[in-house]
């Protein structure tokens, strides 16, 4: 989910193929199919009016994309200069624009568990705009599916989805930080899980060696997808510079867990997490009613959460002259 | 934490799912159903060997599907003809007609053996965190009780052998290394997963 500088919100899925564009014109709210057709266009970013669609085996730029919405004409592709491997596997982007410029994009380990070429899967990787100078940002990263950068240390901060069947309570996910002059740093998968939990299945000596550490745990199969830095005055200050995580919520473990959206506030090279948006989920009957999927914080200092299981998007608004009553 | 009464947080609703282009050529609801319910049964119980049943889906998983095959992004050589020129309006149509009809287990033999043993595999597989434990689905994940036996069998084979993906992989993980007979035992109970 993206917005464009004239107000408009892309919106990529990962079941239907499509990319939304929905506007607001003259007091109503549309929405309407831009592109069809694709396979799973989760990652949109916007750059100098272009949009850029990364598709799992796809990488498409659609110039001046605002004027153009009725019909965005055909794409620049981008797809041979990327190179991005085609497996589906854990393999649905996200992407964004650092402060560098360079376009970071993530290719998940093709597998719950298993060796992977370092060189082609398991990592978060960045481009120039055009497709060239491809380098590897973040080793070791099982699957990665939302990521941002501190607004004052410039850092890269971003979720890991820890492996399956090691049991309900872990190995927990991720939240790491890329300290500044580390790019290129190993995360660990699949030797090391969650602040040092060896894998029983894919065993080196010393599996945690050599790995940094996450900045926080962010709960065991609890699927932190979109992650975002909050930088707007909407919410109250101390709100500030904290991250919001949706958290898509878990499977592989009996009492479920997550369903929500997070706030991981931030000190040095740590992170402590507390809830922001709670209620989809039912511990007593252990029963959800929706699966946040990204969180995009506008202009306004508002923050839009998208729950993939409603196909629906939500926006939260706070005012101080109302908080109280 | 944004708590009620110690801030007001407002939720709006800002899209819903497909948005509806106007009809072009409209064919009526009986001309649309007729031509699935030709190998997917009237009622969307289907009696045809490898074809799914589509009674009593959740229409949000129909319609998803409808568009993807449409489209061309789930591939399947027999539906293919099918499905082209549908408009959205259509595909409405035919979901809600589909989702609405009572599900019914087909003529398939169960065998009780495979049954049980496909019913402790499902909870060490957790099918019922999506599908739900009643196996009924929802939304975007389909139901599995009462769909026949060989179609599941063989979409699971599928799954396992990474030969279909679906909308994410998480189906490809849940059956990884799972063997032929392990599959058919989780077919077996799904088409009747009473307790």
């Amino acid at each position: 989910m993206v917005m464009g500088p004239r107000g408009t919100v892309f919106m990529g899925t990962r079941q239907l193929g499509r990319v939304y564009a929905i506007v607001y014109r003259g007091g109503t709210r549309e929405a309407k199919v831009l592109l069809q057709g694709l396979t799973q266009p989760n990652g949109l970013v916007m750059k100098d009016g272009s949009l850029y669609v990364l598709a799992i085996n796809r990488v498409l730029r659609y110039d001046d994309i605002e004027n153009r919405l009725d019909n965005p004409g055909m794409p620049v592709d981008l797809t041979q200069t990327f190179n991005l491997p085609t497996e589906v596997h854990h393999n649905w982007k996200y992407a964004a624009f650092g402060p560098d410029g360079k376009l970071y994009v993530q290719i998940g380990a093709n597998c719950n568990i298993c060796e992977v070429n370092p060189g082609v899967h398991g990592h978060i990787r960045r481009y120039n705009l055009d497709g060239t100078g491809m380098e590897i940002v973040a080793r070791g990263v099982r699957n990665t599916v939302g990521f941002d950068w501190h607004p004052v240390t410039g850092e890269l901060w971003f979720n890991d989805n820890g492996r399956d069947w090691l049991g309900n309570d872990g190995p927990q996910d991720e939240l790491n930080r890329v300290a500044r002059g580390q790019e290129g740093a190993f995360y660990g998968f699949p030797y090391c899980h969650a602040g040092g939990i060896p894998d029983p299945d894919i065993r080196r000596p010393q599996p945690c060696a050599g790995v940094v550490m996450p900045a926080a745990l962010t709960g065991p199969h609890s699927a932190g997808l979109g992650l975002r830095f909050y930088t707007g005055s909407m919410f109250p200050p101390s709100y500030r510079n904290v991250a919001f995580i949706a958290r898509h919520g878990s499977w592989n473990r009996e009492q479920k867990f997550g369903f929500d959206v997070v706030v991981a506030r931030i000190n040095g090279g740590e992170a402590k997490i507390e809830p922001f948006l709670a209620g989809l989920l039912d511990p007593r009957t252990n029963a959800f009613y929706g699966r946040p999927s990204y969180v995009l914080p506008l202009e306004d200092g508002s923050l839009l959460v998208s729950d993939e299981m409603n196909g629906a998007i939500y926006r939260i608004t706070y005012s101080a002259s109302e908080a109280g009553r | 934490m944004v708590k009620l009464g110690v801030a007001v947080v407002t939720f709006t609703t800002v899209l819903a799912m497909l948005p509806r282009p106007a009809l072009g050529q409209a064919r009526t609801a009986a001309e649309l159903v007729g031509a699935c319910s030709a190998c997917h049964g009237e009622d969307g119980n289907s009696r045809l060997e490898n074809v799914p049943s589509l009674a009593g889906q959740p229409e949000f998983f129909l319609l998803n599907q409808l568009v993807l095959m449409r489209d061309g992004v789930r591939t399947i050589p027999v539906m293919a003809a099918l499905v082209r020129g549908l408009t959205d309006a259509d595909i409405q149509t035919i979901a809600s007609h589909f989702a609405a009809h009572d599900p019914r287990a087909s003529s398939e033999p169960t065998d009780d053996a495979l049954a049980t043993r496909g019913r402790a595999l499902a909870v060490t597989l957790r099918c019922g965190s999506c599908h739900l434990p009643s196996l009924e689905g929802r939304q975007q994940i389909p139901r599995l009780a009462k769909q026949r036996i060989d179609y599941l069998t063989r979409a699971l084979k599928d799954y396992r052998d990474g030969t279909r993906a679906g909308a994410d992989t998480l189906m490809n993980n849940a059956v990884a290394g799972l063997s032929d007979a392990d599959l058919t035992a989780l077919a077996h109970y799904a088409t009747s997963p009473e307790p």
